[in-house]
Parts: structure tokens; C-alpha cells; sequence
């Protein structure tokens, strides 16, 4: 079916549409429309995958509508082997989030509901999207549902501070990408992506506009020193926004370095790759160690997704195909692993209403099923071999290595201190002590948990062991995107 | 020189509208003081006359039976770009007058003759609009500026609205004062007042022979900005806007800027276009100082109608760097900008109007003041929402486009210094919008809460359009630039 595409964009923009029209009352059959909305969305996606072809290198389920003639923007959207799973982790998440909210979120529930399917179109819209101005716009429009998420639904008094803070370091980003779009557009006459990916630009003119574009990525990613927004944003935020959070808008900004940056500025690419890799190397380590020091839960899962990012750019600038592939599938498993331990602490502050790591403890007495999932999100984070993060991983030193020796034996060091944070985060709250001066609730997961955590664990291990299906869909279009290097 | 049989053709909208404004006037003067009907209050029947005169004149706007001619010696003219200009002024004046329902039936406002003020000075504009020589333009301005200081003054039991109507009256005569003696310095020096005429005589630039024309040039532009209220000309707007009644603001911040700024384009970048080194650096130092101080301006303040003037001296700015690009594409810009900030600012303060407390008809006259709105009034907040991120320029709303058609005019035009200021100024907007946001969405109710009176028909009406071309706007982008397209190319 040639539309699908235009089909899993627009399902959620309809449904939101749909919600305007139930009486304010109908709560659960409002939260029930928007599930069903958000796993059809799903369905459509896989129907997305079902027909991809791994051979073809241009772009496919290509739709091409009017936008604005007059200046050569169309809106094209279409998907290759980059884009797809990012896709199908969109579509996934949205339904988990929806989900994991059921019992906390009370209070306008259908603006939760609208802002997420909204939030969905956008996040679609963005890793389809053909065109650099409306690539921008759907990168932008991410902005208004998820600060509206972190300041209404929030969980603490920080979090105004915090949607302050996500809001308006990203916007500062990504204006300094509009203008490189506008001398972009001004100098070449389209900005179709697909055009653009023939045309050969001055090295210096891709090196300005490498930095203008690397300005906006790095504050998404996010990279040092411009991730303090992340761990504020994370905390505050409620469960369902950090999985969202996590799992999806961080890959934003490495997808825009994958499609955008490298392709289309390979020279300036080569040009910046030590920088990159400082500023990769330095966000692993520090953020490793920041991570140590933390007595947040929420705070050393966002402090370890820095890390993890860290290595995701260091792949994605390794110049080669094992490299890139390496970051794709660290970012696709990092989206589940660090979806699903997020979703493990909100289970927990649901529970108890705190997220401090000192009043937890000898948890596995008394939540072994949620301790053993626990455990099996904590060796993804680790990046065990046989989790999907140590293929991921693996296939980022190997391909590094045979760029920077050095950078690859100091992003080594980032799996031993990653080892360290999450091993000691697990001991700390599922083993040891039980502390009941403290905590009381101790019910293990209900039927609803379970089901939202156990497609996270068959797909971490499932990811880990037989990755190749992946590997095989993405190759064509890693090798087409490197093909200038 | 000929004679004159098909130039009333040209003329019709305006025609109508003066006879229509005189009726009204005669209609009120006579049955309003009538005892044997026992001297009604006729301000709801006049302002809906008025509206429906404004609509039949839009009616004749756009049933023209000639689209380009230059008649009555060469003193007005008719061409797609004054079309525009004609369009968006009649659609502003609708939309203002259809918000000032419900404010005109409140206390110290039962004078009729409001409205028919309002109609001459939309009568005026679109008179100024079409003025294709110096003095016509002089006169309608004068006849828009006469009509505006009155309607500034028109709360006559507010200390504050007749100091608003006195400053506005004082400064505007002096900027007036100062653009007469421009064009008396062009007539001295040229011979010549119509705008085709003095088009062909700067046609071979400017030789560098003494500093006439940059002074005759700059009085001109420094009473354009006075009028228009751009930065550093701007003192007078903050004061005169949040004094004068908050129906008459709605009208002096959306439809004046459409003609001013269509006369400004017609005389500059029609007539001087070859003198543009003497006139674009000083244009863009106007702009980027306008984008400066209605950011920083708009940033500081406490009390809400001075924040939307404040915003509004930055859009200015903005339309402003467009104009001084002095290329098709930055004319372009500036008319779709005109164009999406006439819907912005309509629907901002329709949303402003709409805010008065049910039982003592207090209005919101501090941001503080808006606590709570979400609870209260969950889709005016939502609407006030879309409508502050739009004017800060967020994708996906439709300000997104007009800003971004500005930036790429710009950068077209190889101004990157004054697209640095405007890109630092949507985001210094953006933080007033967020903070505009935390009083209406995340600060609770003071007390038991404020109850909202319900709106009337048609400020819903309107307020439901212009959210829906904000929201929609952005997908279908088309139509407006290629009229602006068309508009601007029959100028330049």
C-alpha cells in the first residue's frame, strides 16, 4: 500500500483530533481510544516492515504532497533502513507510555492523551520527513507537547524549572540549524534531501554549516556540555515522559547527525571528528562517574543514558559501516533499556512515592519478579554480552578502534565504569536489607506490568542474541549514507 | 490630463465607505437624541452598521472592475499590492470591530460616535494606502491620525484615557510636522510631488551632491516611524496603548501597520529604490533596534497590555528587516508577515477582551492577573497558548511561516548581522511566552478563584477562527505567498 506511510503519521494526528470529541466525563473509554489508536499506529508500522525491501537504497513508501512551490519545499516524506526502526520504537513506545500512566495520571487525562498522540505524529514526522525545513519544524514541534508533559504532569516542584530549561536550551540549538537551512536553501535554491545528497559544497561552507548543524544535534543527543537539561527534564518529568524522553527524542539528535550532518557534509564531518570524539569520550567518562555520585534513581538512569549517547556518537563518527551500524543498534537498544528501566522506577516511585536511593533496599525479598526484570535491564545498561547493548557496543570499539586506537580504549573504559554504576545500583536497591522504617509497599507487579515490561525483556535478550534482521534492513542505507566519506 | 469619467471606478470602496460613515453619523446624531424614541443608546446599532458597511466595502474591494490605473492626476493608484494592503486593513477593522461588542455596552461608553471614528480612520487608511502622491498621502494621514487621537481619548471618565488621547495627540502632530517639511524638502528640491514623477528623478542614484536628499529622506522615514511606533521612536506607544480603551488598542495595534507599512514600501522601495544606500542602513539599524527593544522591552513588563505593545514594536522590527532587504523576496516576507500578525494579534486580543470578571467587570490589566486561567477557562488558556508561542515564531504554528519567510528573504539579501538580532529576539520572546504560560497553567487559583463572564457570539466567532488558522495555517501555507508573491511583484 503506497500511503501507509502517510497512514502511521496520521493515525495518531486523528485520533488526537478523535479525543476533542468525547464528553469530558468518558476518562477511561478516552484512555482506551487512545491505547487502541496508538497500537494500531503500531500494526501499521510493522506492515511497514513487512514490506521493506533490505536491497533497495533509495528511499522507500516515499509520499510526496504540496507544501510550498513558490520556495521548493515539498512535503516528501520516506522511509529507508535508518529510519524504519526508529519507526517501529516510536510506535512501540507510545502505547507502553500510555500504559505505564493508566493509574498515576488524573487529573486531564484527555490532554495527556492528545499531547501524546501529538507528540507521536511529531516524532514520526521527524525521522520520515524528506525536506529540511519541515525536518526542522517537526523537530521544533517536539518541544510543545513534551514541556506541556513535564510541567503538568510532573512530579515535583523543580519541574517548571526543568520544562524552562529543556524548552529553551533546544530552542537556542536549533535556530542556529534554521539559519544554516535558510543559507542552505539560499545557496543550492531546494531543501529536498533528497536533491541535496548529489549537490557538492565548498569545505568551508560545510564546515559553517556542519557547526550550525552540530549546534542543534549536540544539545539533543545530549552531548557535553550541553546535557545539563537531561537529568533535570528526566526527573521531573512523569514516568511516561521519561520513557518517551529516553527512548525517542534523545535518538533525534543522533538521527540528525546520521542523515543530516554526515551525508551531506561528509568533508566537514572528517573535519570535526576529533571534537566529536572529545566531546564523546568525555560525555562517557564524566557522565559514568556523575552517575556514581547520584542518590536519584531517576537521576543515574539519565546520567547513564548520557554515557550511553556518548558512545552513540562516537560510532556514528567512526567513518565506517561496523561503526555506524554499532550506533544504530546501541541507539534502538538503548531506547528499550532505558525505556524499560525508567519504567522499573516508576513502577517503584508508584509504589512508594519516593525516588531516593536510600530508602530502597532488599527489594528481591519481596518483588522477585520485578527484581528479576530488574536485573535483566540492568545487564542491558551494562551492555552484557547476549543483551542487545553489547552488540551495539561491540561493533562501536570494533569500528572506532580502526579510526582513533586512543578513543576506543578510552570509551573501553566507559563499559568497565559502566559495569560499576549499574551493578551497584542493583545491589543497592534489590539486594541487602529490607528497610521497612521507610517503605511498606512492597506488591510485586500487577497484570499490567507485566505486560509492559515483558515485550522490553524478550527484546533486550531477543535483540542480543539474534540481531541480525536488524543489521540486515539498515546495511544498504548505512553504506549509501557513508558513501562519500 | 483628461478627464475624470473612470476614475470614480477606482475609487468605489472608498466612496461607499465615506457615505456609509456619514449616514451613520446623521443616522446617530438624529435618532440618538430623539425624544420620541426616548434617546436610545445606539452604539450596538451603529458598531453593527459599521460592520456591515466595512463588509459591503469588501464586498466592492473585491469586485473591482479595474485592477491597475493611475488616475485622478496621478494622485491615486490601484494595483495588486494596494489590493493587499486594502484587504488586510478592511479584514482588521471587521475583526476589531468585532470584538468591541461587549466592551462598548460597559460603563462611560455610550457614545455612538466611536464607531463612525473608527470607520473614517479605516476610511483614511485605505485612502493613505492608495495615495500615489505626497500631498493626498499628507492628508490622509493627517484625517487617520486626527481620528486615532480621538478614539484614544474616547473614555471620557478616565483620567488615563484622555492622557493617553493628549500624549498621542502631542506626538503625532510633532512627527507630523517633521514629515511635512520632508516633503516640502522633496518638493524644493525636485519640483515634483507624485510619487512616479520623483521614481524617475532618483532613477539615476544619488550623486553625493550635498545632504538634501538624505535629510528630506530621513524626516520622511523618522515620521513613518513615529506613526508606526518602531524603536527609537517608540515611547509614545506603550502609554497611548494602555490608556486608551482596550477595544480602541485592538485597533490601533492591528490595522494601522498594514497601510504604513504599504505606503513606507510604496515610497522607498517603489520611488527610492535606486537611493537604497542612503535608506537601507538606516532602515535596518531601525529594525534591529525595534527587535531589541520590544524583546527586552516586552521582557520587563508587568501589566498586559503594555507586553503586547511591547511585541508588537518587535513584529514591527521584524517587518521592518524585511522591507530593508529591498528585494521581491523581503517584500514578499513582509506581506505575508502583515498578514499572519493581522490573525495573530486579532486573536490575541479578542482573547483579551474576552477576559473580564463576571460580577464587577473588572478586567485583566496585570499578567498576574490571568492565575489560574487553566482551571477557569481551560480554552481561552489554550487559546492564549497557541497565540504567544505563535508570535514567538514555534513551528508548527503559522508565525513559524513569517518568520521563517523573513529570515530566508534575509539571508537571500546577505543580511546576516540583522538576522543574528531577530533569531536573539524570538528567543528572548520565547521567554516571556513561557513565563505568560506558568501564570496561566502552573500557578493555582488566588483564593476561591476568579469567575470569568462568558463571551459573547461574535468574539467567539472570532476567536475560533483566528486559533483555527493559527493551528492550521502552517499546512497550507500556499494561497498567502502567492498573492503576497503576486502583490509584491506588481511593486517591484
Amino acid at each position: 500500500m503506497p500511503a501507509l506511510l502517510l497512514w502511521v503519521l496520521g493515525l495518531p494526528l486523528l485520533g488526537a483530533l478523535a479525543l476533542t470529541l468525547f464528553p469530558a466525563t468518558a476518562v477511561r473509554s478516552m484512555k482506551r481510544f487512545a491505547l487502541c489508536v496508538s497500537l494500531a499506529t503500531f500494526l501499521a508500522s510493522l506492515g511497514l516492515w513487512l514490506g521493506f525491501d533490505n536491497a533497495s537504497a533509495p528511499f522507500q513508501f516515499v509520499c510526496h504532497l504540496p507544501w510550498l512551490a513558490a520556495f521548493n519545499m515539498h512535503f516528501a516524506i520516506g522511509i529507508d533502513g535508518i529510519s524504519l526502526f526508529f519507526v517501529l520504537l516510536t510506535t512501540a513506545l507510545v502505547p507502553v507510555c500510555l500504559l505505564v500512566s493508566w493509574a498515576s495520571v488524573q487529573h486531564l487525562v484527555r490532554e495527556f492523551c492528545i499531547a501524546f498522540l501529538l507528540l507521536e505524529t511529531a516524532m514520526l514526522a521527524v525521522f520520515c520527513m524528506l525536506d529540511l525545513v519541515l525536518f526542522y519544524v517537526c523537530f521544533e514541534s517536539v518541544l510543545l507537547p513534551m514541556f506541556g508533559i513535564i510541567g503538568i504532569w510532573g512530579a515535583r516542584e523543580r519541574k517548571i524549572r526543568a520544562a524552562y530549561q529543556f524548552f529553551l536550551t533546544t530552542l537556542v540549538g536549533s535556530l542556529a540549524m534554521l539559519l544554516a537551512i535558510g543559507l542552505l536553501h539560499f545557496q543550492v535554491g531546494t531543501t529536498d534531501l533528497q536533491v541535496l545528497g548529489t549537490m557538492e559544497l565548498s569545505e568551508r561552507r560545510q564546515l559553517f554549516l556542519w557547526a550550525a548543524f552540530f549546534l542543534a544535534f549536540a544539545v539533543k543527543v545530549p552531548m557535553l556540555p550541553f546535557h545539563i537539561w537531561l537529568p533535570e527534564a528526566h526527573v521531573e518529568a512523569p514516568t511516561a515522559g521519561s520513557v518517551i524522553l529516553a527512548g525517542i527524542l534523545l535518538k533525534l539528535g543522533t538521527y540528525g547527525f546520521l542523515r543530516f550532518s554526515i551525508p551531506l557534509f561528509p568533508e566537514a564531518s572528517v573535519y570535526f571528528t576529533p571534537l566529536v570524539y572529545t566531546l564523546s569520550v568525555l560525555g562517557i567518562v564524566y557522565a559514568s562517574l556523575t552517575t556514581l555520585r547520584q542518590i536519584d534513581l531517576k537521576k543515574i538512569i539519565a546520567y547513564s543514558s548520557v554515557a550511553h549517547m556518548g558512545f552513540v556518537t562516537l560510532g556514528l563518527f567512526s567513518g565506517n559501516a561496523q561503526g555506524v551500524e554499532g550506533a544504530l543498534l546501541l541507539m534502538l537498544s538503548h531506547g528499550l533499556v532505558a525505556s524499560a528501566l525508567f519504567l522499573c522506577v516508576g513502577m517503584l516511585y508508584e509504589r512508594t512515592h519516593t525516588r531516593l536511593l536510600r530508602y530502597y533496599g532488599g527489594l528481591v525479598q519481596t518483588m522477585p519478579l520485578f527484581s528479576f526484570c530488574f536485573f535483566v535491564f540492568t545487564l542491558g545498561n551494562l551492555s552484557l554480552p547476549g543483551t542487545s547493548s553489547f552488540v551495539g557496543e561491540f561493533l562501536i570499539l570494533a569500528g572506532v578502534y580502526q579510526t582513533n586506537t586512543v578513543a576506543a580504549t578510552l570509551a573501553a573504559s566507559g563499559m568497565v565504569l559502566g559495569g560499576a554504576y549499574s551493578i551497584w545500583l542493583y545491589n543497592r536497591v534489590a539486594f541487602g536489607n529490607l528497610k521497612p522504617a521507610y517503605l511498606g509497599a512492597f506488591a510485586d507487579l500487577n497484570r499490567r506490568e507485566v505486560a509492559l515490561l515483558a515485550p522490553f525483556v524478550v527484546g533486550i535478550l531477543a535483540m542480543g542474541v539474534y540481531p541480525a534482521p536488524l543489521v540486515d534492513a539498515m546495511h544498504v542505507a548505512v553504506t549509501t549514507a557513508l558513501g562519500r566519506y | 490630463m483628461g478627464s475624470f469619467d473612470n476614475d470614480v471606478y477606482a475609487l468605489l470602496p472608498e466612496l461607499f465607505l465615506l457615505g456609509a460613515a456619514l449616514a451613520l453619523l446623521l443616522f446617530g446624531v438624529v435618532y440618538s437624541t430623539a425624544p420620541d424614541y426616548g434617546s436610545p443608546s445606539l452604539v450596538q446599532t451603529t458598531q453593527w452598521f459599521a460592520l456591515l458597511s466595512l463588509g459591503l466595502t469588501a464586498v466592492l474591494l473585491a469586485n473591482q472592475p479595474v485592477t491597475t490605473m493611475l488616475c485622478l492626476s496621478q494622485s491615486v493608484q490601484l494595483d495588486p499590492f494596494v489590493t493587499f494592503c486594502k484587504t488586510l486593513i478592511l479584514a482588521g477593522s471587521l475583526g476589531a470591530g468585532a470584538i468591541a461588542f461587549q466592551y462598548l455596552d460597559g460603563a462611560g461608553r455610550h457614545s455612538f460616535e466611536a464607531s463612525v471614528l473608527a470607520l473614517l480612520a479605516t476610511l483614511s487608511l485605505l485612502c493613505l494606502v492608495s495615495a500615489a502622491d505626497l500631498l493626498p498621502m499628507y492628508l490622509a494621514l493627517e484625517m487617520q491620525s486626527l481620528c486615532f487621537y480621538v478614539l484614544a481619548a474616547s473614555q471620557r471618565d478616565s483620567e488615563f484615557s484622555t492622557e493617553a488621547g493628549l500624549k498621542y495627540f502631542l506626538l503625532g502632530a510633532f512627527s507630523s510636522g517633521l514629515f511635512l517639511l520632508g516633503c516640502a524638502l522633496l518638493y524644493g528640491l525636485t519640483g515634483c510631488t507624485s510619487f512616479e514623477a520623483l521614481a524617475l528623478l532618483c532613477a539615476g542614484g544619488y550623486g553625493g551632491d550635498g545632504g538634501l536628499v538624505p535629510l528630506a529622506l530621513g524626516l520622511l522615514g523618522v515620521g513613518f516611524c513615529f506613526k508606526l511606533g518602531a524603536a527609537p521612536f517608540h515611547f509614545w506607544a506603550p502609554d497611548v496603548y494602555e490608556g486608551a480603551p482596550t477595544h480602541v488598542t485592538a485597533f490601533f495595534a492591528i490595522v494601522p501597520k498594514a497601510a504604513l507599512l504599504g505606503l513606507f514600501a510604496k515610497l522607498f522601495l517603489g520611488s527610492f529604490l535606486e537611493l537604497m544606500p542612503l535608506w537601507q542602513p538606516a532602515l535596518l539599524g531601525v529594525g534591529a533596534l525595534s527587535l531589541l527593544v520590544g524583546a527586552v522591552g516586552a521582557f520587563a513588563q508587568r501589566k498586559l497590555k503594555r507586553l503586547l505593545v511591547y511585541s508588537g514594536i518587535g513584529h514591527l522590527g521584524f517587518m521592518l528587516l524585511g522591507l530593508g532587504c529591498g528585494t521581491p523576496e523581503g517584500l514578499q516576507a513582509v506581506l505575508v508577515y502583515l498578514a499572519l500578525y493581522l490573525v495573530m494579534s486579532l486573536q490575541v486580543f479578542a482573547c483579551v477582551l474576552a477576559l473580564q470578571e463576571r460580577t464587577s467587570g473588572q478586567r485583566v490589566r496585570y499578567i498576574e492577573d490571568v492565575r489560574g486561567l487553566a482551571q477557569a477557562h481551560p480554552a481561552l488558556a489554550a487559546a492564549l497558548s497557541l497565540n504567544f508561542f505563535s508570535m514567538a515564531g514555534l513551528p508548527p504554528l503559522v508565525g513559524f511561516c513569517a518568520k521563517f519567510a523573513v529570515f530566508f528573504a534575509a539571508l537571500g539579501a546577505n543580511l546576516a548581522l540583522a538576522v543574528g538580532v531577530a533569531v536573539a529576539s524570538s528567543v528572548v520572546s520565547c521567554f516571556y511566552a513561557l513565563r505568560f504560560l506558568k501564570w496561566m497553567y502552573f500557578e493555582g487559583q488566588a483564593g476561591a478563584g476568579v469567575a470569568w463572564a462568558p463571551m459573547d457570539l461574535p468574539k467567539a466567532w472570532v476567536i475560533a477562527t483566528t486559533s483555527s488558522a493559527l493551528l492550521l495555517g502552517f499546512a497550507f501555507p500556499t494561497p498567502l505567498f502567492l498573492w503576497a508573491e503576486k502583490a509584491a511583484a506588481a511593486l517591484l
